[in-house]
């Protein structure tokens, strides 16, 4: 009875995503869309920031890459599956995080911080430089979307806005529950060990360079993912889009106003900065005060975030 | 050849010698205590041999195997345990997380992606196992950070001897702890490293001639004597170093 | 002269008088990491703050005014931030820190763009400064030299500062040793916030000379603060000397980078940055992370 109650709240959320494009019209769903590509771009941030203790200032390189890695290939092969083309993203954002860890691994704190700043912009200059692989500045857009095929030959068409909303929302929540799972592994605790402690985890026998390097691949993998959900979407990437430092700044921003030190944290994060985001230009162009403002107004007086404001509120009104 | 052996050991900071061409001989499930005045090079002493300096000259040998430039997870897999001077504890994890970190070593789960750590049997079984020993299964959901001086340093222990290891070394585990508290470790390390080698840094000379089989003296970074208690007590030159330094 | 060797002269001073403004700018980030411990990732936002503070002032004084006066106010902005918001956070850890003065640092840049638009805005050299000096064949700019000339002075006025005064010894010993020298009775907390304030005085300094050297744009932060940014970590964090040899390094790379190979000579900077911190994470004469 008891497992059949812990059921309802995930079912009811299903309920909602179906319904929700149904409801809404696809400004929203677009809105919903970008919500849970941020979500996943976040959360992967997230796994190294509260559960490794390592802030990236780079991140946006791992999204980018994938974003190209997925636009470009749509550009050049000819019927490409859609699951391909998302597996070569997240590939590319993991194999970009194999070929910085050796340089990562040794670093911590604000050195960590710092060359990850560089490396992003060391990617962000190469991808506007490199103008006969990535076209510049302009960007690669215009590539063909591919359809979800179905074995039996149904084939789903993922330009419409509603068939494409079930698909990116579908794969954005795997993508959170499986971020969601690693922590929840052995590994994923011996992640936390390193984060508090580092030098016992070592006493303790685990080879602590090979598990953030494992921890870097996991995290490049899905804002890998992240950025291809994003090239399919905005069937348009540029440098600007999503490889600018910005980028990395906005998942850095999620996951603080969400709340760091928790999972559910970058998601509600997200939730906050996108619609904020939006509200914003509709009203104002500084959205730079806006956000700035926000990050000064968490960090001094709300460090947990949203979720620690519901903790708190909870245990005001509703405890006892 | 015993179980640790160091040979011809020298090390240095920024050129002040530390420790000079000292042999150490650990035999196989002895107590041994490293004592000496403050200043004596035990604390290095026991660093380099840990992995957690590499020595400038001279050998580590463990098992019989080369380990001077072997690294500290290699060296805790090989067999070796060991605790911190300060406390070094999971501060934001529970009792129970600490000490399943190291059952999950134990077991040789160390990039498990598939199963979730809390389904784990054998490492729950491990885990509380370990718990009981060390007296804190009833504050298991305790942070670690919430718990008292002297139970903080019990989970340190347990933390040690979770990878059920061949040799744990202690450095100066009942430091800062009071009359009582020092009574109850004594215990504990007695109960735990019941069968195991173990090498002590410490500076109680209660706790030294109640637990160790045999004690080394070191003096200014070199061995003055190795020998059974009794002997030691009663050694003139160990009595004069004592004395010499007015530290004791 | 060959024209191979004019282009390298003329290139070399290119590249020593951009290395020294990096050094400006740099030096005062480098110091209040090396000393406080706090890495402000909004120095180069304040630096850029002051380049327009100049850009108002000199239009309606004159250049040697601005140079007196906007560094003074960067300053005191620097003095609020750190005893109001950057001092409450330092208990909590680099992280929370760093993420506050990127804030910071975006609200700095919509102020800069709400008062003064985002065109580009030319400010002249100096009277006492504009034409040039020859050099064999070459005329070179008076501006640069001046600029080159000015940080060489800044710098050997702030090792001065260091060993030679009261407020340096005072400094250097809180350092090391909070507790004590506030046993001494000396306002510990006071010397750390008038030291921030003198570390953002610096990168008002380096606005204000910028500000005649390149236009005044909101990408300015962006453009010479990652450059001085990578000056520090190259140089070592808190290695003033490091932050010196790496600066005029990376002039010297960008001058002759555009010049001999234009396609990657953006990527030259932070390139050396990453391979030089893969072979030594602590920088080049840092000693610590």
């Amino acid at each position: 009875m008891n497992n059949y109650k812990k059921w309802i709240p995930w079912l009811l959320l299903v309920v909602i995503l179906l319904v929700y494009p149904l409801v809404f019209s696809s400004v929203y769903t677009n809105l919903f869309i970008r919500f849970a590509i941020f979500a996943v771009f976040a959360a992967s941030l997230n796994l190294l920031l509260s559960f490794t203790g390592l802030l990236s200032f780079g991140h946006a390189m791992f999204f980018g890459i994938g974003a190209y890695a997925t636009a470009l290939s749509l550009d050049h092969i000819d019927q490409l599956g859609l699951f391909t083309s998302i597996g070569i993203g997240a590939a590319a954002g993991a194999l970009l995080a194999l070929i910085v860890s050796p340089i990562l691994v040794r670093v911590k704190d604000t050195a960590f911080a710092l060359l990850t700043l560089a490396l992003g912009q060391l990617l962000f200059v190469a991808c506007i430089k490199l103008r006969r692989i990535t076209y510049g500045e302009d960007g690669v857009g215009g590539f063909p979307i591919p359809s979800l095929d179905i074995p039996g030959g149904i084939s789903i068409d993922m330009v419409q806005p509603a068939n494409f909303y079930y698909f990116a929302v579908a794969v954005c929540g795997l993508g959170l529950w499986l971020m969601w799972y690693t922590t929840r592994t052995p590994f994923g605790s011996v992640m936390a060990g390193i984060r508090d402690n580092a030098d016992r985890v070592n006493y303790l026998g685990f080879n602590i360079p090979l598990s953030k390097t494992i921890m870097f691949l996991i995290s490049g993998f899905f804002a890998g993912m992240a950025g291809a959900v994003y090239a399919l979407f905005q069937n348009l990437v540029s440098p600007d889009g999503v490889f600018h430092v910005m980028n990395s700044f906005t998942a850095i921003m999620m996951v603080f106003v969400g709340g760091i030190g928790t999972f559910i944290g970058p998601i509600v994060g997200a939730g906050v900065m996108t619609g904020l985001e939006e509200m914003a230009v509709r009203n104002t162009d500084k959205i730079f005060l806006i956000n700035g403002l926000l990050l000064i107004t968490v960090v001094m007086f709300f460090r947990s975030g949203f979720v620690g404001l519901y903790n708190l509120a909870k245990d005001k009104w509703f405890s006892k | 050849m015993g179980i640790l052996e160091t040979k011809g050991l020298c090390h240095h900071f920024d050129g002040m010698e530390v420790l000079t061409q000292v042999n150490l001989n650990i035999r196989d499930g002895e107590r041994h205590a490293i004592i000496g005045p403050n200043g004596a090079g035990k604390t290095t002493l026991f660093n380099v041999i840990t992995g957690t300096y590499t020595a400038k000259e001279g050998r580590v040998f463990f098992k019989g195997l080369d380990v001077t430039k072997t690294k500290p997870f290699k060296l805790t897999r090989m067999g070796l345990g060991r605790s911190f001077q300060i406390t070094s504890t999971f501060q934001k994890q529970t009792a129970y997380e600490n000490i399943r970190l190291a059952a999950l070593s134990k077991q040789k789960i160390r990039y498990d992606l598939l199963r979730r750590t809390d389904t784990l049997k054998r490492v729950a079984e491990e885990t509380d196992e370990i718990l009981h020993q060390i007296n804190l299964y009833d504050e298991r959901h305790e942070l670690a950070s919430n718990l008292s001086y002297g139970k903080q340093r019990s989970l340190e222990m347990g933390m040690a001897i979770g990878t059920n290891p061949d040799l744990l070394m202690f450095d100066e585990p009942t430091a800062g702890m009071s009359k009582e508290e020092t009574h109850a470790a004594v215990q504990l390390i007695l109960k735990l490293t019941e069968g195991k080698s173990m090498v002590i840094v410490e500076h109680d000379m209660d706790v030294v001639f109640t637990l160790a089989d045999r004690v080394t003296v070191l003096h200014h970074g070199q061995i003055l004597a190795t020998d059974k208690p009794d002997v030691i007590k009663s050694d003139e030159r160990v009595k004069s170093a004592y004395l010499g330094d007015t530290e004791v | 002269m060959s024209p191979t060797t004019f282009i390298l002269i003329s290139q070399g001073i290119h590249g020593i008088s951009y290395g020294m403004l990096l050094f400006l700018v740099a030096s005062g980030l480098s110091m209040i990491f090396g000393l406080m411990d706090i890495l402000n990732l909004s120095h180069a936002y304040l630096f850029m703050l002051a380049a327009y503070f100049c850009y108002s002032i000199a239009t309606m004084t004159n250049f040697w005014v601005a140079l007196i006066v906007a560094p003074v106010i960067i300053a005191i902005i620097g003095i609020i931030m750190e005893r109001y918001l950057i001092k409450k956070i330092h208990p909590f850890g680099h992280i929370p820190e760093m993420v506050l003065t990127v804030g910071i640092g975006m609200v700095l840049l919509e102020v800069v763009k709400s008062i003064w638009g985002t065109q580009s805005l030319m400010v002249g050299a100096p009277d006492l400064l504009k034409g040039f000096v020859p050099i064999g064949f070459l005329k070179y700019p008076n501006y640069r030299l001046f600029v080159i000339g000015f940080t060489v002075v800044v710098l050997v006025a702030m090792i001065q500062l260091f060993n030679k005064t009261r407020f340096g010894t005072i400094v250097r010993a809180a350092t090391t040793n909070a507790g004590m020298v506030g046993a001494l009775g000396i306002n510990v907390p006071l010397i750390f916030t008038l030291f921030f304030g003198f570390g953002t005085w610096l990168a008002g300094l380096a606005g204000v000379v910028v500000a005649p050297l390149l236009s005044v744009f909101p990408g300015l932060a962006d453009q010479i603060g990652l450059d001085a940014f990578v000056v520090v970590v190259l140089g070592g964090l808190g290695s003033l000397w490091g932050a010196f040899v790496a600066a005029i390094l990376i002039g010297l790379l960008n001058a002759y980078g555009i010049q001999f190979i234009p396609t990657v000579a953006p990527l030259i900077t932070f390139g050396l940055m990453v391979i030089v911190l893969s072979l030594k994470p602590t920088g080049l004469f840092g000693e610590r992370q």
